[in-house]
């Protein structure tokens, strides 16, 4: 009977509810446009956070020395603080090396093109130099998880048979994965497997990457690295958080941001993100506002069948039960047919505004029709005044 | 007097109401038992309305008692007074008072759905009964004013109330629609059913057991129909 009657109510109702319902669903389309948009543009600038690959460097100080340099042994240090935020730690070690290009018959199977250009290049010269990092390869590859990788990341942190291979190096010494190759520095040499060509757009792109005691034991600089880079998460404040722990446990040692700008960026999206919430909250009000205006119409439509209804039994939850009930329909339908259109106008805001594409996300329509039901029951609260009604003033008039 | 009181459906005892200096009812007491068909009469603004609303639960005397099969009403709490209304009494109002978009059966059905829950097939054979059978389905404003009436007859006794109390039921309703009401009314007496009804007219308060005739808010006179020819009266102080 309930739904039965609550069907006849809507039905009667459905001028006022059709203002109701407007209301809901033009809020929710914004509302939704705006929450969907909040949530891929955030999720946006975390990748691309995560895209900056290290963003915290620890160095020497700067000092009288040629070349600074510091102990490895801060790597320990830095672990053992067990801050969560840092993502991976990688040390780095970075030498100026002869690279001896493989044989041709190495790269058989990087083609004629590059097989010949190899040849060429063997002939040319007993070494070319390249920059050559010594690291380890689980931290840069889970720091650098967006490169392009042609073969295989090494996988072992400290395999001192293996490299990796940047792009632009790769094509300079002309390998692939799989060729050998043979570095030079002060009279000591290494030969090396690459295992995959790493392709970062950056600097990277130009150098090779070995173990860190591959170039120590080059370098003849045992215990010794260049810097660290880190992958902090988070935001601002929390990587400067990060920072300042670092600092501490690092004395002697500067802790230093990279790409500044990716921070002031993240700190402007950050108040972009709170104008859109601040938006949304706004909308919320004028949409229980405009759910207000039309229900209060309807209260007073309503005022002779509530005194009735009281005047025949209904107890005062029932009747504005049935109230409260229209109120949600009217806020879930709202919120269903809002939300579709909030999600292609997202999509149409992205697309303008921002010039990417946004994705619906699927947790905006559970959000949407929750705020929204609570919106139209906050707009209906002039409904619950008819409990107040005494039916027999009512059923009196005439 | 010194009989014992059986089946005493109503008990006013000195039962006033003011509605801020206006009197409208002024130490009214009367009895009716079970079964008894009443008639109330009295000019307009005698009190004869404010009397039934407060036999009905629908508002409170302001001293005085009013006792409906045993249950004091002026002492119901809010919640207490609606379950009294949905209980013990069934009203029929001179407006009728149906929901306007709710056809005939769910009219019906809503007052079993306040009472307890609702049964369509009760309900039909309800509206069957005052000769609806084929306006189930109607709407108010489909059904003629002596149907609509019909209907609110219909929900009056859906939930076999104690108490009918009926306010100028025929008050808006032409000859033939007024007869079908009231032979109506005769069946549910004859059935045992116990009637308070408001009218104006002298032909339909000769039908009751008793006219009860107000003024100015008091009780004038009681009178039984029966005894009427040997102007058997009973006088109120
Ligand atoms: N809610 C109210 N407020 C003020 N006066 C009222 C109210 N209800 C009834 N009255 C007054 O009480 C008197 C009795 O009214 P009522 O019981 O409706 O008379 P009747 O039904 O006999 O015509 C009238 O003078 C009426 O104006
Ligand atoms: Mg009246």
């Amino acid at each position: 009977m309930f739904w039965r009657i609550l069907w006849r109510l809507l039905h009667a109702s459905r001028g006022r509810l059709l203002l109701a319902f407007i209301a809901v669903a033009s809020g929710a389309a914004v509302c939704a446009a705006l929450l969907n948009l909040d949530l891929d543009a955030g999720d946006k600038l975390a990748r691309e956070f995560r895209v900056l690959g290290a963003n915290v460097i620890v160095a020497p100080q700067r000092s009288t020395d040629a070349v600074p340099l510091m102990d490895a042994g801060a790597m320990a240090q830095i672990n053992a603080l067990r801050v969560p935020e840092i993502v991976a730690a990688a040390p780095y070690l970075y030498i100026a090396a002869q690279a001896e290009p493989p044989a041709a018959s190495n790269v058989a199977q990087a083609g004629p093109a590059a097989a010949g250009n190899a040849t060429q290049q063997a002939e040319k010269a007993s070494g070319i130099p390249v920059i050559v990092a010594g690291t380890w390869f689980d931290q840069i590859a889970r720091m650098n998880s967006w490169w392009k990788i042609e073969g295989q990341w090494v996988s072992s942190r400290d395999d001192s048979a293996h490299c990796m291979a940047g792009s632009e190096a790769a094509k300079t010494l002309g390998l692939g994965p799989g060729s050998a190759l043979i570095l030079r520095y002060g009279g000591r040499e290494a030969s090396l497997i690459v295992s995959g060509i790493a392709t970062s757009g950056g600097s990277e792109d130009s150098q090779l990457f070995v173990s860190l005691e591959v170039a120590q034991n080059l370098a003849a600089l045992g215990g010794r690295i260049g810097l660290v880079q880190l992958s902090v998460r988070g935001s601002a404040p929390a990587i400067e958080n990060v920072m300042k722990q670092l600092a501490r446990a690092l004395p002697g040692l500067s802790v230093l941001p990279v790409r500044q700008l990716a921070a002031t960026e993240g700190r402007l999206l950050e108040r972009i993100r709170g104008l859109l919430l601040a938006t949304v909250f706004l909308i919320l009000l004028l949409t229980a506002l405009g759910v207000l205006a039309a229900m209060a119409g309807l209260a007073l439509e309503r005022r002779r069948d509530v005194g009735l209804m009281k005047a025949l039994g209904g107890s005062v939850q029932r009747v504005v039960g049935f109230f409260l009930a229209e109120a949600t329909v009217v806020g879930l339908a709202g919120g269903v047919i809002g939300c579709g259109a909030g999600m292609l106008l997202s999509q149409w805001m992205g697309a303008r505004i921002f010039a990417t594409s946004i994705a619906p996300r699927p947790i905006v329509l559970p959000v949407i029709l929750i705020l929204m039901v609570a919106v139209s029951l906050a707009g209906a609260l002039p409904l619950g005044l008819l409990g107040r009604v005494r039916p027999a003033e009512i059923l009196r008039g005439e | 007097m010194t009989e014992p009181v059986k089946d005493l459906v109503v008990q006013a005892e000195l039962v006033s109401k003011t509605f801020g200096t206006l009197r409208a009812l002024d130490r009214v007491s009367f009895q009716v038992v079970a079964g008894e068909w009443i008639a109330i009469m009295g000019p307009s603004g005698s009190g004869k309305t404010t009397l039934i609303n407060i036999l009905g639960g629908l508002d409170r005397p302001t001293s005085g008692r009013a006792i409906v099969d045993g249950v004091d009403v002026g002492t119901l709490g809010e919640r207490e007074l609606t379950r009294y209304r949905a209980d013990k009494v069934g009203f029929v109002f001179q407006q009728f008072h149906l929901v306007p978009y709710l056809s005939a059966v769910e009219n019906v059905m809503l007052a079993q759905y306040f009472h307890s829950v609702a049964d369509e097939a009760e309900a039909v054979r309800a509206l069957q009964r005052v000769g609806l059978g084929d306006r189930l389905v109607h709407l108010p404003s489909q059904l003629s004013g002596g149907e609509q009436q019909r209907v609110a007859l219909a929900r009056a006794l859906i939930n076999h109330p104690k108490l009918i109390l009926a306010d100028e039921p025929t008050g808006n309703l032409d000859q033939a629609n007024e007869d079908l009401v009231l032979d109506l009314l005769r069946d549910l007496h004859s059935a045992g059913h116990t009637i308070l009804l408001v009218t104006h007219s002298l032909a339909i308060g000769r039908l009751a057991d008793r006219r009860i005739e107000l003024a100015h808010g008091r009780l004038a006179q009681i009178i039984f129909n029966v005894d009427e020819n040997h102007k058997a009266v009973q006088e109120h102080s």
